[in-house]
């Protein structure tokens, strides 16, 4: 029970963190997303299937609190989840490159399926979004990805305090 | 017996896979096709983690105000003099103001004017932002239960903010005039010229369709024309600060710096009752009738 709960209250903290604190002016312009680096942890510490659904409610409560009305981040959440999956195994992600690399590429790669995402289902063309991968998103990228390795290696520390097998619970396989 | 052995011992991790995005793409369907998702889910889901919203935005006001209270004096004495003199520019301002209400006071009952603003008006405070830097909306603490309707105008006293996206029993999402799903019919103030303003990202929008013979400068005020039902007619939502004309075609594009400074947003005013269509939407409405 305590490997479920507390992966989705960190979920629910993180997010709050997100729309509060890291929405505050000062920082709006480079703010990172704390939510999407603690779903790239789970991608490659918790197993398949209780983080897969874990995840899927996160992007889920993104979409509620979102402008967004189509529900996109149920869908690209589990999706990078799963895509996380099938590379921890291949890529070394022990070094603050490493993984700040590793976080900006799924950044990236996110705006992108977003972008299509929006493309396939609005009618209308939307000249005005596409300028914001550049202006918004390119920096808050930059800054989940730097900000990543301190959360990675603050969230693996918590988790082997939390349970007390090491290499158990949402830090373990 | 079989299948169930098949799909969720040998195959569990690829199933729940593939169940997830099934269900994520269904989702996404549903708000496609009808603009809603799953109400009682997305209610409930609302309810149970704006508390921790509302909680940490308090937590942010109490560190702003005691920054504002007590840490931040040193200018106090230069800003003192400074807003003396702004009382005194804003009170000769109101006095200006007050002759011109009681002139227009005068004309509207003349012309025997109905109102157009409604003054049924629930007070919400601002409890949280948009998530994700892609799309722009903030959540209030006012929902279905205080009487707040989807689609519902949402203004400041410096302005338009936008409309109810999504509402829970307690609190609502507001998609901000700046998103660039948002579109709102307008008009020029000084020319009463007609355009369509589109939310243009980070605290700026665009004015579309507005035509090219009509004449537009820098720092014309744009206001809402009333067309449309959800805003009413006369509300401040920003002012022209380029105008294109380069390009061929019959339109002219202008961008637009809001009235309201979405970074500041904290109380808001939701407009409950929707105002009576302004007399020329009523006009079409019959002719379209006959």
């Amino acid at each position: 029970m305590k490997r479920i709960l507390i992966p989705v209250f960190l979920g629910v903290l993180f997010l709050t963190l997100q729309t509060t604190w890291l929405a505050l002016p000062f920082i709006r312009w480079i703010r990172p997303d704390i939510v999407l680096v603690l779903t790239l942890y789970l991608g490659i510490s918790s197993p398949p299937i209780s983080g897969g659904v874990l995840v899927f409610f996160l992007g889920y409560l993104m979409d509620l609190f979102s402008g967004n009305g189509f529900g996109l981040y149920a869908f690209s959440r589990p999706f990078l989840f799963y895509c996380a999956q099938l590379l921890k195994d291949r890529i070394y992600l022990e070094s603050f490159p490493s993984r700040s690399l590793f976080v900006f590429l799924f950044a990236l790669a996110e705006g992108l399926t977003l972008l299509i995402l929006l493309k396939a289902l609005n009618p209308e063309h939307l000249p005005n979004l596409y300028p914001l991968f550049f202006t918004v998103f390119l920096p808050q990228s930059l800054s989940t990805a730097l900000l990543s390795s301190v959360l990675f290696s603050l969230l693996k520390k918590g988790s082997s305090l939390l349970y007390a097998e090491p290499g158990t619970g949402i830090g373990g396989k | 017996m079989r299948i169930r052995d098949f799909l969720f011992r040998r195959y569990a991790i690829p199933t729940v896979v593939i169940l997830l995005l099934l269900s994520a793409l269904i989702l996404i369907s549903l708000r496609v096709k009808e603009r809603k998702g799953v109400a009682f889910m997305d209610g409930l889901l609302m309810e149970i983690s704006s508390p921790f919203q509302k909680g940490s935005t308090s937590v942010i006001n109490k560190i702003k105000g005691v920054w504002e209270g007590y840490l931040f004096l040193v200018h106090l004495h230069k800003e003192n003099e400074q807003l003396k003199k702004r009382m005194a520019d804003l009170q000769r301002e109101n006095d200006q103001m007050r002759e011109m209400v009681l002139s227009h006071e005068r004309l509207r009952k003349l012309l025997q004017f109905r109102e157009t603003l409604s003054s049924t008006v629930i007070a919400a405070e601002m409890v949280g932002r948009d998530p994700s830097s892609w799309f722009k909306s903030v959540t209030i603490n006012k929902g279905e239960k205080d009487g707040v309707r989807k689609g519902m105008a949402v203004i400041s006293s410096e302005g338009v903010i936008g409309q109810i996206l999504k509402t829970a029993p307690s609190h609502s999402v507001v998609l901000l005039i700046t998103d660039y799903n948002s579109a709102i019919d307008s008009i020029i103030q000084r020319t009463r010229a007609k355009a369509i303003v589109e939310g243009g990202g980070e605290n700026r929008c665009q004015l579309k369709y507005l035509l090219r013979a009509e004449d537009v400068v820098p720092g014309d005020k744009v206001i809402t024309s009333g067309l449309g039902g959800n805003f009413p007619k006369g509300l401040m939502i920003g002012e022209i600060r380029k105008v294109d004309k380069k390009g061929h075609g019959i339109f002219q594009y202008a961008e637009l710096v809001p009235s309201v400074d979405f970074t500041r947003l904290e109380e808001v005013l939701v407009i409950k009752e929707s105002p009576p269509p302004p007399a020329e939407e009523k006009v079409k409405k019959v002719k379209k009738a006959k």
